[in-house]
């Protein structure tokens, strides 16, 4: 034990420097940074749209302009609707290209033309026509508002004339045209919800499966990126010891192959589950800024939310999968030479931890077939790829499942490690054994 | 007592045999010189003596303990220098002392441990300067009271003064010199013919593997008719191709 101690303050006294605390400081804020970046978007996207009109239906014995304008109007709040609703009142019918002139003067990215014919045509009983013209630039997430809103305000408009329309024709008041349009009545608290034993009667599982994943979404890419950081540090530091010959005088000390092959994973899995805590720290700010945003679902009101228990499990899980990364890294940290070899060597690591990135960031657990679930729980980095979610629906099999699978993976790859460390590989390089040879020889023959 | 017997040892890497059963025996208290031309297989038979490779057939006991069997005790009994050996970087000379001193003792004799290696590597206050900013010399001192601050009953040299100066391969001859007489049993590999001989009690060559001679340096000279050690190896090298 004392020896395994002694082992690990080594090991993390080389690790924990003050550029690796520094690189773990910077990514914290980074995370931090990117959540009140996402938030501020997206309270930017649930503000009222800035919407330009320009109605040429303006012909004095136009039927509808008035509906028009009333139905826009009834989409603001009167206290702030000029702020927003921006009406243009040019002299003469636009062009296309002047209409974008005008609004890059106006500084609106969207605008909606009601074209002069609008009135004469619905009441010779063809369909009034409304144009859309957008000033693209938000690429991102959220660049879909902008039309996404048009389509709503051209429906109200719809609304709003049909009404007047049905009333003018039909003599229908507009209480039986709001009946006669819609005499189904379903809206959100008429969806109900079953959810770890409770329902709910006011969201639907798509708009959770839609919440989980914007708030889970870094979790798959944190994981990975823990992955690789430790895996380049475990395998980095047997090429270092190889390089600098310190691996040879380790290995006369009077100290079990064991002790030293747990030391440096111990040592280096510290070292990835402070990195782990550091970036959840991060995501926890992320994902913080994400649900406060006004209009997300909140998660905790449906009883999806991690208890402090859940979080030590997250944690755990982390943590074991990490060692799983590290006996992997371990076995090939075996075969490297020195320590430019070693960088290399953290390639097929990364792979395996990108497939389940991939997987997880856009499907859960459940969505998967039988044969990809039986992948995605053989590859050990998944099950803290979905753990959160897992916990969050009480799926505490397949939790403690993948703990119990990632405990002996680990296990399995220390004492693959061990018998490594106890073999020549490790000093003469995999050329110089048997196998080596026999593929040496069978390569020069190629 | 023979702190070291090597009966019979072969080291197969593939199919090449490094070593082709070599026999010698070293006394306690003695300094041992393995000497040979490069790739004559003494590193392998160092790495095989002190537990670090495998034995593909023969035996090794190093203090009485089986080197194949007993590895865990033999690595009490030793101190293994490799050639070129290095130091954690990121380390001070005192934090390298007291990692290693861990492995051999606890709490107060840890420190004393270290306090001795110290005093061996007699680096004054850059012993808490970091290895990498540490010269070869320095380096070499370090490991030096790595190697001996433990009070090993059998010490391992690979190389021990290569690259050095003068002055710093004189006071680590010195060094040897001091240990051995303190009833350290010292193996060491050289090629330093002058070392060798100033240092060694006995010694044994080896070339392709094979124990060509040994015995002690003055036995040797008279044996091949030379004047030093370098005009033994040179007609023990010169006799083997001959015979080939």
């Amino acid at each position: 034990m004392n020896n395994l101690f002694n082992l690990v303050k080594k090991e993390l006294r080389e690790l924990m420097t003050l550029e690796s605390l520094i690189s773990i400081a910077v990514v914290m804020i980074l995370f931090v940074g990117l959540g009140y970046m996402i938030s501020d978007q997206t309270e930017q996207a649930m503000e009222p749209v800035r919407m330009g009109v320009i109605n040429y239906d303006d012909q004095g014995s136009s039927t509808y302009y008035d509906t028009v304008n009333s139905a826009l109007d009834g989409m603001y709040d009167p206290a702030t609707r000029d702020q927003y609703l921006i009406k243009l009142y040019p002299s003469s019918i636009l062009t296309d290209e002047e209409t974008i002139s005008l609004m890059q003067e106006k500084g609106l990215s969207n605008l909606l033309v009601v074209s002069p014919d609008f009135s004469d045509n619905i009441d010779n009983g063809t369909q009034g026509k409304i144009k859309a013209y957008y000033i693209s630039a938000n690429t991102g997430a959220f660049g879909g508002i902008d039309s996404d809103s048009v389509q709503v305000f051209v429906t109200v408009v719809n609304g709003a004339v049909s009404t007047e329309l049905m009333n003018n024709e039909l003599s229908v008041t507009p209480e039986e045209a709001a009946f006669l349009k819609s005499p189904v009545s379903f809206s959100m608290p008429d969806n109900y919800t079953y959810i770890n034993g409770k329902l709910y009667s006011d969201i639907t599982p798509s708009a959770i499966s839609g919440a989980m994943m914007t708030q889970t979404l870094m979790v798959p890419i944190i994981i990975m990126i823990v992955i690789m950081v430790v895996g380049s540090i475990v395998i980095s530091s047997m090429g270092t010891e190889k390089e600098n010959k310190t691996l040879e005088t380790l290995l006369t000390l009077p100290v079990k192959r064991t002790t030293v092959v747990s030391g440096k994973i111990l040592a280096s899995g510290i070292m990835g589950l402070v990195y782990g805590a550091a970036y959840m720290v991060g995501m926890y700010a992320y994902m913080s800024a994400m649900t406060a945003s006004a209009g997300a679902v909140n998660l905790a009101d449906y009883g999806l939310v991690l208890e402090p228990v859940d979080w030590v499990i997250t944690m755990l899980m982390m943590f074991v999968s990490i060692l799983c990364a590290l006996g992997l890294c371990m076995i090939l940290g075996a075969f490297v030479k020195n320590y430019k070899s070693a960088q290399t060597m953290t390639l097929p690591i990364s792979v395996v931890a990108m497939i389940p990135m991939f997987v997880f960031m856009f499907v859960g657990w459940n969505s998967l077939p039988a044969a990809m679930q039986a992948v995605m729980f053989a590859i050990p980095f998944s099950h803290p790829m979905m753990v959160m979610q897992n916990l969050m629906f009480g799926d505490y099999v397949l939790v403690f499942a993948g703990l119990i699978y990632c405990v002996a993976f680990a296990a399995v790859t220390v004492l693959i490690t061990v018998r490594l460390y106890n073999s020549d590989i490790l000093l003469v390089g995999f050329g110089q054994t048997r196998l080596g040879r026999i593929l040496a020889k069978y390569k020069k023959a190629d | 007592m023979d702190a070291l017997r090597v009966e019979n040892v072969h080291k197969i890497y593939g199919n090449i045999e490094a070593v082709k059963g070599i026999n010698f025996s070293v006394k306690e208290g003695e300094i041992f010189g393995l000497i040979g031309p490069n790739g004559a297989g003494k590193t392998t038979a160092l790495r095989m003596i002190s537990t670090l490779i495998t034995i593909t057939s023969g035996k090794i006991t190093v203090c009485g303990y089986d080197v194949a069997a007993q590895g865990d005790d033999v690595r009490k009994s030793i101190s293994y220098l490799p050639e070129d050996a290095g130091a954690y970087k990121d380390l001070t000379g005192r934090t390298y002392l007291r990692f290693i001193a861990g492995f051999f003792t606890d709490g107060e004799e840890t420190e004393k441990m270290t306090q001795r290696g110290m005093d061996i590597a007699n680096l004054g206050d850059r012993i808490d300067s970091k290895v990498n900013t540490y010269s070869k010399g320095m380096m070499r001192r370090l490991l030096i009271a790595r190697a001996i601050m433990t009070s090993p009953r059998f010490a391992i040299m690979d190389e021990v003064t290569s690259g050095l100066d003068v002055m710093n391969a004189h006071d680590i001859r010195e060094l040897i010199r001091e240990i051995a007489g303190s009833g350290v049993t010292v193996l060491l590999s050289s090629h330093n013919m002058y070392e060798v001989e100033s240092l060694c009690d006995r010694v044994a060559m080896i070339n392709k593997g094979e124990i060509i001679m040994q015995g002690t340096p003055a036995e040797l000279k008279a044996k091949y008719d030379a004047k030093n050690l370098e005009e033994v190896f040179i007609k023990g090298v010169k006799s083997v191709e001959q015979s080939v």
